[in-house]
């Protein structure tokens, strides 16, 4: 069940159309038209509105986002007629600044020429693209690359003048990084910090000129070794703008590195805001020392998360927590050049399905059974999605759900990255064990 | 009906029955409409996502006991499975089942496969289901893809059923289908049916044998005399284990005995299908299906009666379980002295809300059930929105049409024209379909859900609680009233200044 065309258990993703509708609905303004039956953009939308710290839906995305809704007499006969009406329609009756057609499985295996309709429709007033999304070309991963190259690498034009102090943020996936809003936040004001302006694209706070102004940036920043890179090399060879990928950051140590790592590439000065920030949160991490240690809150940790989070999360509890890292499961599915360009400061371990993870848990740590002396791995805390509750209780570990799916909690503006991050994700680990206290 | 039984994949229900999911105007004009074939004819020129077949069909599978989910689909169908397997854990834990959440997989169909033929897949799927999670029930649910390349799913099922332990029951539902969702209901059923022993099995399941002597034939008489009071009421996602109480309640105090299939079932539970005297619906559009299946097959009689929601369906419901066992005194009498008590235990909401306008939005019989009950509890009908028409759904209808004339009815799943008649008539409060709150909210407007499977909406205490529901959520709107100050709609002003279902072609 390695194998990147194997089937999956409970998949931790869905396809790139999904990926695409998630990217598109968080972008400010931007209108999805979903080229499928009518049932795709809804499930979809559904399992990150309900399934990734319940997102919900925004302007025109979850139920709202158009849909052509093609049935037998479409797959029979094509498409393209009632995409085009459906284009008309939505022009007509949808606000936005700029439409995206985004295909599926059944459109593209009857032949339906999306991009060919869409050309038609290029008028100049109503901005519209087509991207081919269907789910057999990849995960939900894929989707957001997909969607983000046709947005940046096709439609919008080169950049006539460059900013130098202004940078774009790739590589957090919304929903499927369940705390992206969160995160990018945090990297943004801590950007803003050393005089940056950010594009972080997918936050409330962001607006449709954030994306008209990105081919301008002087840099942007992958907040991961595998998604968004491809995206940046393609950005890189239409804009001109170089890319840097580096690890997500979470607590001080990390948000240090990355802070100088920054300033050393665009010739800024780092270490005033890297004081000020450690300062702030020492403030607050000082004082949970007595709890934390008064408590014997220290832990074995394994972390169950996609590539970009989970090896941030082992290297925050170790280095920060002192805890004891057994395991770090890799969930989400990498060709061996992406699995190359992950850090292996934790043996990582390229397992997603549920009942494989709690198998190869068992298999390598296996239980005391009542013995008196036997070195097992309690206290053991598995970092991990909602699917990880129940391996956890069949270990007797504690759980924080922090990679998708994640319905046992609700998320807004929370994020672990940086130092802000840092405190959150503590706050969390730590929260878990009080609330069962009365 | 037999020759659809026998087909490997169930006919959708367009092609089995007069079907529309595109209307405007009034509960006679929609009866004539589908009796003369003019609902067929209609469509839209402007879609807004919904649901599919597969995912109603992933509903009703996700709940069944000790069963597992193997979707043959690229990796984007089942994605919903996530939050929806909570709540059919929640469900189970609720009937005093194990509360678990069935393992599922995904073949995974990658553009190989598009092209080559997802069986191996399939098959090695299933095998591994098999071997790894020990269910009793393998669903195979087939979708889009597979459909399209011509997977020959059914033979696959056909071949594994005999290499692996558990039972293999195919759901074919591809979203393309049809774009009513309930017919998945048929979709389910057909794979049950097929896939499923629905009576007891010699050796495995205990009865008495004949030729056994006195004792074994008592034992008989005392089975065939249970058996003659017992019922099989089918359930479905939206009736949830507070309206199964209900109904287990109301007829038992007519000394009948209630099961609930196909949802919460297991595999042993389902094989005591057969041994009822009567197979009773709760919703016209759910389940004639199968009914007329176990007519056809165990000449078990059935009773579609429309949905026991307030007085009079409720009293009509009952009545018509009842006169199938001579017990139509003792049903009048029970809902007598039922509403009775319901009545003075509702007063108080009731002279809250007489008056207030009601928009109603959600599955056919459901929204037409509550409109013509709210409307005898003194509501003002500003509007029922039905999901999706047809046949099955016409007596409710044609009661519609004779008990509130002039309410406007559409067939319309679509927010946008929810949100134009939200707008235009300006409800007190919605009523309306799960999926819909979060967009209500931001308009402004109270609203409450029509069903949800944690609440209870049938018979006298379903009724209760609706009316309360309905007074606490009147005691403070403030959520409403400041979010939807801040939220910025997609629509443009233009369209609320014209007709809500301008998009509706005929």
């Amino acid at each position: 069940m390695s194998d990147f065309s194997d089937f999956i258990e409970s998949p931790r993703s869905a396809c790139a159309l999904a990926g695409a509708l998630s990217a598109i609905g968080n972008l400010p303004e931007v209108i999805p038209i979903i080229h499928t039956s009518l049932g795709c953009g809804g499930n979809l939308a559904n399992s990150v509105a309900f399934g990734a710290g319940y997102l919900g839906g925004g302007y025109c995305s979850g139920g709202a986002a158009p849909s052509t809704g093609v049935t037998e007499t479409e797959i029979v006969f094509g498409g393209g007629d009632r995409l085009a009406e459906q284009i008309s329609s939505t022009f007509e009756l949808i606000d936005g600044k700029l439409y995206i057609v985004a295909t599926g499985c059944m459109t593209e295996m009857i032949g339906d020429d999306a991009a060919g309709i869409v050309s038609n429709f290029r008028d100049g007033v109503k901005p519209i693209l087509a991207v081919s999304t269907p789910s057999f070309k990849g995960d939900s991963y894929h989707g957001y690359e997909i969607a983000l190259d046709g947005i940046f690498n096709h439609y919008l034009p080169r950049a006539k003048a460059n900013n130098p102090k202004l940078v774009n943020i790739f590589g957090l996936v919304p929903g499927y990084d369940p705390f992206f809003r969160g995160d990018l936040e945090e990297i943004e004001r801590l950007l803003i910090a050393l005089g940056l302006e950010v594009n972080t694209f997918f936050t409330p706070g962001q607006t449709f000129e954030n994306l008209t102004s990105a081919p301008a940036a002087a840099l942007n920043i992958v907040l991961s070794r595998v998604w968004g890179l491809e995206l940046a090399e393609r950005f890189a060879e239409r804009h001109a703008t170089p890319y840097i990928a580096t690890d997500l950051p979470i607590g001080p140590e990390a948000t240090d590195g990355f802070l100088r790592l920054i300033a050393q590439r665009l010739g800024l000065e780092a270490e005033s805001v890297i004081e000020r920030e450690n300062e702030v949160f020492y403030g607050y991490f000082e004082r949970c020392a007595d709890a934390f240690c008064d408590g014997d809150l220290k832990f074995y940790a394994i972390t169950v998360a996609n590539s970009t989070y989970a090896i941030p999360l082992s290297r925050f509890v170790s280095r920060e927590l002192g805890w004891i890292v057994l395991d770090t499961f890799v969930t989400d599915k990498l060709t061996a050049e992406q699995k190359a360009a992950l850090d292996r400061e934790h043996p990582i371990q390229f397992v997603a399905g549920v009942q494989e993870i709690a198998r190869a848990i068992n298999r390598d740590h296996p239980k005391g059974g009542g013995q008196r002396y036997f070195d097992d791995i309690t206290p053991l805390y598995i970092i991990g999605s909602t699917l990880e509750k129940r391996t956890a209780a069949a270990r007797g570990a504690r759980h924080l759900s922090v990679s998708f799916p994640a319905y046992d909690r609700f998320i807004t503006d929370r994020g672990y990255a940086g130092y802000r991050g840092g405190l959150h994700l503590f706050e969390d680990l730590i929260g878990q064990i009080m609330s069962v206290k009365s | 009906m037999m020759s659809y039984y026998e087909q490997s994949a169930p006919p959708p229900r367009d092609s089995r029955l007069k079907i529309g999911d595109s209307y405007a105007g009034n509960a006679r004009g929609l009866v004539d409409c589908g009796r003369d074939g003019c609902l067929l004819q209609k469509g839209r020129g402007f879609w807004q996502t919904n649901a599919c077949q597969m995912m109603l069909s992933l509903m009703m599978a996700v709940t069944v006991e000790n069963s597992l989910i193997v979707i043959h689909a690229p990796g984007g169908c089942g994605a919903m499975l996530h939050p929806l397997s909570a709540q059919a854990a929640k469900g189970k834990g609720r009937r005093g089942k194990t509360p678990a959440a069935p393992p599922w997989l995904s073949t995974n169909l990658t553009e190989a496969d598009v092209i080559g033929g997802g069986e191996r897949k399939l098959r090695e799927t299933i095998e591994y289901a098999d071997r790894e999670f020990r269910p009793e029930i393998i669903f195979v649910v087939v979708t889009c893809a597979p459909s399209i390349i011509g997977d020959d799913a059914e033979e696959v099922v056909r071949q594994t059923r005999s290499a692996v332990n558990a039972d293999v029951v195919s759901l074919h539902c591809p979203g393309f289908g049809s774009r009513v969702v309930a017919s998945a209901y048929d979709a389910f059923y057909h794979g049950i049916l097929r896939g499923l022993e629905l009576t007891p099995k010699p050796w495995v399941d205990s009865r008495p044998r004949p030729g056994g002597g006195p004792a074994t034939e008592l034992a008989e008489k005392k089975y065939q005399s249970r058996k003659s009071r017992t019922v099989n009421v089918w359930n479905a996602t939206s009736i949830g284990a507070d309206d199964e109480d209900e109904v287990k309640r109301l007829l038992s105090a007519l000394g009948l005995s209630a099961r609930f299939f196909a949802e919460y079932s297991s595999r042993d539970e389902l094989r005591q299908v057969s041994e009822a005297a009567l197979n009773v619906s709760m919703c016209n559009v759910h389940d004639d299906y199968i009914l007329k299946y176990l007519d056809e097959k165990f000449s078990a009689p059935y009773v579609i009666a429309g949905m026991p929601i307030g007085f009079r369906h409720t009293r009509q419901w009952l009545l018509r379980v009842a006169e199938r066992f001579g017990l139509e005194k003792e049903a009048a009498a029970l809902a007598d002295d039922e509403e009775k008590l319901a009545r003075k235990a509702i007063a108080p909401f009731v002279a809250q809300t007489r008056g207030k306008s009601v928009l109603i939005c959600g599955g056919v019989v459901r929204v037409g059930a509550e409109a013509t009950t709210l409307a005898e509890l003194g509501f003002k009908i500003l509007g029922i929105r039905a999901y999706h028409y047809d046949d099955g759904a016409e007596p409710i209808y044609a009661d519609l049409a004779e008990n509130l004339p002039d309410a406007p009815v559409a067939v319309s799943n679509q927010l946008f024209e929810l949100t134009h008649q939200i707008k235009s008539l300006k409800p007190d409060l919605v009523i309306s379909h799960n999926g819909t709150q979060g967009y209500i909210a931001k308009l402004g407007v109270p609203a409450i859900q029509l069903f949800s499977p944690d609440g209870a909406f049938f018979g006298y205490t379903g009724l209760y609680r609706i009316l309360r529901r309905i007074v606490f959520e009147l005691k403070n709107t403030s959520y409403r009233d400041r979010l939807s100050q801040r939220v910025r709609l997609p629509y443009r002003q233009s369209y609320f200044e014209g007709d809500a279902f301008k998009y509706i072609k005929n």
